[in-house]
């Protein structure tokens, strides 16, 4: 049989040695990395020494059985979404269905089937990238309790009104910027950029739910309910400016241009939930608040300030961060005036 | 043939022909080691009266050895199992002498199969 074009770390668990041999042999000529365990007990020490993409569990073993290895690897956070294959004898249907059941992946009869056992080890394999591809990706846009968050809920697509801080921030004079210097060199910069505003953001609990060329959009509060998001996001905001100056320094040095930031925050009602399909889904959130939160930062152009922000985002800030009341604004959208405030960056809070 | 109706031809040659004629020599020698080891525990479970275990050891019996063609051992050894799942050991004591008896035939062919050119 040719080898398998994507082999994986598998680990077999039988008590018969007979059927390790077996099966290891089979799937080592699929081009598969095999170990073994004699039984429960002894897979587990195993799966938390080192990592593996897949294991083919016997049901009946001695000391620990297939059961009670499930049991453990479904209450294990890091563990769970490991792919289970369970392997039995043609008659214990019953037992393979309570595996099934217990979160096991799929099953195989003993005596082994040679072009099953290839076909069910590839599909799982590949099942498992992706949820790992999907994972990469939602690590990538969210933090670790979001991520999770998203996992646990199944990606349901619903929306629903909640209580959330909205944050729009883009890069002044980006399109000047990125005309005086090369492609790779903006990618770059936008690279960096991105790298820097993320840990602000996550730093302080929020989600970066956009991101379109130089700007972004962030919201604290949801998915995830997050105390005085208000607070949370300007203490982002200031991070990001010192970040950014940080970054100005070092761009500075390698006689790279500077950039400079404008952030607009809002406080109120969204609309949140997941947008798109259930293979491209992304969290969204709109309404109004969004809305103003994308006007005040449009609006720190006209008023020469780095941050701004609404009066419900003002009240829920405590007295150690400074802001300036700049009074009522007409906001284009909204008929009544906006009363919006400053907050002057480089303070310590 | 004799010896014929002891191992299936057809499901010990795909198993020859699948993993190399060279490792079946070692699943050969593995089996007949393990099986013996898991044959001699059966008194033991069934002297303390361990319907579980005694159960656990002729599934493992019946499980290698429908692997390797051994149909008829394993079915014997799958009745056993049953009776240790059902918890009904009663009686039990002449099966299992007929499994002991059934396994040197089983070993002894699978060791002529072994030492075919």
């Amino acid at each position: 049989m040719s080898p398998n074009p994507s082999p994986g770390r598998l680990l077999v668990v039988d008590d018969n040695k007979v059927n390790r041999l077996l099966l290891g042999r089979g799937l080592e000529q699929q081009g598969h990395r095999v170990a073994f365990a004699e039984n429960g007990r002894q897979a587990l020490e195993m799966l938390h020494q080192a990592e593996y993409d897949l294991v083919l569990l016997d049901i009946q073993m001695p000391e620990m059985d297939g059961y009670q290895v499930l049991d453990k690897l479904k209450s294990d956070l890091d563990l769970r979404d490991l792919p289970v294959i369970v392997t039995s004898a043609l008659e214990e249907l019953d037992s393979v269905v309570r595996c099934i059941e217990m979160g096991a992946e799929d099953y195989l009869t003993k005596p082994v089937n040679p072009v099953l056992l290839r076909a069910r080890i590839g599909a799982s394999l590949e099942k498992k990238r992706l949820r790992d591809q999907q994972r990469e990706l939602i690590r990538r846009f969210a933090t670790a309790e979001v991520a999770q968050d998203l996992e646990e809920s199944g990606f349901a697509l619903g929306g629903r009104f909640v209580e959330a801080t909205a944050m729009f921030s883009d890069i002044r004079g980006f399109t000047t910027l990125a005309e005086s210097q090369s492609p790779a060199d903006t990618i770059e910069l936008l690279n960096t950029y991105y790298t820097l505003m993320f840990e602000a953001i996550s730093g302080q609990g929020g989600v970066v739910n956009q991101m379109v060329g130089d700007g972004l959009m962030a919201i604290f509060g949801a998915p995830l309910p997050l105390e005085n998001h208000g607070e949370q996001a300007v203490r982002a905001a200031l991070e990001m400016t010192e970040m950014v100056d940080l970054f100005n320094l070092d761009q500075a040095a390698a006689g790279k241009p500077t950039i400079r930031i404008g952030i607009g925050i809002a406080t109120g009602q969204v609309i949140a939930g997941y947008t798109g399909t259930q293979r491209r889904a992304t969290y969204t959130c709109v309404g109004d608040t969004v809305n103003l939160a994308a006007r005040l930062e449009s609006h720190t152009k006209v008023a020469g300030v780095p941050i701004l922000i609404d009066e419900v985002t003002r009240q829920s800030l405590s007295e150690a961060i400074r802001a300036d009341d700049l009074g009522t604004v007409a906001i284009k959208g909204k008929v009544q005036e906006a009363r919006i405030f400053s907050i002057p960056i480089g303070q310590k809070v | 043939m004799e010896g014929q109706g002891i191992i299936d031809p057809k499901i010990y040659n795909e198993l020859k022909e699948l993993m190399g004629a060279d490792y079946v020599v070692e699943i050969i020698d593995t089996y007949i080691q393990e099986t013996e080891g898991l044959i001699q525990q059966l008194p033991q479970a069934l002297g303390a009266g361990d319907a579980a275990t005694f159960g656990r050891l002729a599934h493992s019996i019946k499980s290698s050895s429908a692997s390797l063609g051994a149909v008829n051992f394993s079915l014997q050894a799958r009745e056993l199992e049953m009776l240790g799942k059902a918890n009904d050991l009663a009686g039990v004591g002449a099966k299992l002498e007929k499994l002991t008896a059934a396994f040197l035939l089983v070993a002894s062919r699978l060791k002529e199969l072994r030492d075919e050119p």
